[in-house]
């Protein structure tokens, strides 16, 4: 260690003195002689050493890039710290409307209030102004719609590395069609509904979704 | 839920403000919750049943002088529409029609697809509160104590509101007396209730009136305190007890 440059007190020290998630990219323009893949390692060594040593705190993979946090078990005594409470959780609209965008990003408004049934506005505002959206340009066409997407701060609120660790939506609609299936099977059929027409219904509205899948557009 | 039309007239002028409340989520929000409430199947909706709640609901909306988004009169008027192709004699030589419904279902399909995807979101933002990042985020502040209990919402205020409708006494007849109530006297009397208590259970305030405009009245109060931050209501989830909380300052 004598002279020669330890390269894991160099990230160390450099993921201690950053406020933000730091890119893979941004830790080799700094260390250009590693490879990202030696990078990747030493992050992981480093999180091995806090481990065995106990301390309270590692590096997290979030928001495409690499910060310290400390660990959940300490958040009651960190929690007194910050006395001031936050003003509020996001509302369900606003959970909503940020489901909307990330799912089918980039999007326009007109998008968004369809899905939800109804205007989006106010609540679009208050996501761009608490930075969880943002404007990514205009539509081509009639009235030149603003587009909007998630933000690096979207994914650090809600602690996901990437839009890719965003539960798949095919996987929330199994998830639904399944419990529907319980719930149905559990009360006997034919008991509510008019039963107007076929059962083929549910057959063909499953075919007639619309079939643009949201993966594609992340 | 019908009020005479003397009592209407009073609640006008007694509101000189309208409640505004954004915690409600539109029409398809409402009749998901219609769908589940009934146990419905949502591919094949009872149109009667649920215009007939969706409407119940919005009348209450409306006589609580709730900002009520124009997507629900919208809505409404769909339903109706629907209701009468479902009602209307079908010629047996034509095409076989689209069911009337189909439109609308797809619609609730997709929305409640969302409104899944929201809720992991939320489960997600709740489970992020446990870390620190290495400095300080401004929207990173302190968990609250009643942690275990979520931000009860409009519908489930209002059912709560509905149930204690539900339960009054019947009055097959009445005196009319003109009873002196207005908002803020309510307010006053929710704040004293909580004065020198932690949490007071909804139900409790309703429990000394029977007076049906009392209790829209008392109502209309819970609201208002809400919008202006100063209690909160929180239950463990739909349908539980609603706990009403003094909103601490500070």
């Amino acid at each position: 260690m004598s002279g020669e440059l330890n390269y894991h007190l160099v990230v160390e020290s450099l993921l201690f003195a950053s406020d933000i998630p730091l890119p893979l990219s941004k830790l080799k323009a700094v260390l250009d002689e590693l490879s990202v893949e030696e990078i990747k390692s030493i992050i992981q060594e480093l999180n091995q050493k806090y481990r065995e040593n106990n301390h309270s705190f590692a590096i997290r993979e979030i928001a495409e890039g690499y910060q310290m946090y400390t660990l959940p078990e300490y958040s009651p005594y960190i929690d007194q710290l910050y006395t001031l409470r936050r003003a509020q959780r996001l509302s369900q609209a606003g959970l909503e409307t940020l489901a909307v965008i990330a799912y089918r990003q980039p999007v326009v408004k007109s998008v968004v209030d369809h899905i939800r049934g109804v205007d989006s506005g106010g609540v679009l505002h208050t996501l761009l102004e608490r930075k969880l959206i943002t404007i990514l340009g205009r539509e081509e066409g009639v009235g030149h719609p603003l587009i909007y997407g998630t933000t690096p701060e979207f994914l650090v609120y809600f602690g996901l590395k990437d839009l890719k660790d965003l539960p798949k939506i095919e996987e929330l609609e199994a998830l639904l069609q399944t419990r529907e299936k319980e719930r149905t099977a559990a009360f006997s059929s034919g008991e509510v509904g008019e039963n107007i027409n076929d059962s083929n219904l549910q057959g063909s509205l499953t075919t007639k979704l619309p079939p643009e899948g949201i993966e594609e557009n992340l | 839920m019908i009020f005479p039309l003397e009592i209407e007239q009073q609640i006008e002028k007694k509101v000189p403000f309208p409640v505004k409340l954004d915690i409600f989520e539109g029409p398809l929000d409402l009749l998901l919750y219609l769908i589940k409430k009934n146990e419905i199947d949502i591919y094949d909706i009872p149109i009667a049943l649920i215009t007939r709640q969706y409407l119940e609901y919005i009348q209450l909306m409306q006589k609580l002088d709730l900002d009520l988004a124009s997507e629900f009169i919208l809505m409404a008027s769909n339903l109706i529409r629907i209701k009468i192709k479902l009602l209307l004699p079908r010629d047996e030589n034509e095409e076989p029609e689209e069911d009337p419904r189909e439109e609308l279902i797809v619609a609730l399909l997709e929305y409640r697809k969302y409104k899944e995807a929201a809720q992991t979101l939320q489960r997600r933002e709740e489970e992020e509160k446990v870390f620190y990042p290495r400095s300080d985020f401004s929207f990173i502040e302190s968990k609250d104590r009643v942690e275990f209990l979520r931000e009860a919402n409009l519908f489930d205020l209002l059912v709560a509101f509905k149930k204690v409708l539900d339960n009054q006494p019947k009055v097959t007849s009445h005196t009319i007396n003109f009873q002196k109530v207005d908002l803020e006297e309510r307010i006053q009397y929710i704040l004293d209730f909580l004065a020198d208590k932690d949490k007071i259970s909804f139900e409790e305030l309703f429990a000394d009136n029977p007076v049906r405009l009392i209790l829209v009245v008392t109502f209309m109060a819970i609201l208002e305190l809400i919008r202006i931050r100063e209690i909160r209501i929180m239950q463990r989830g739909h349908f539980s007890r609603i706990f009403i909380y003094r909103n601490k300052k500070g």
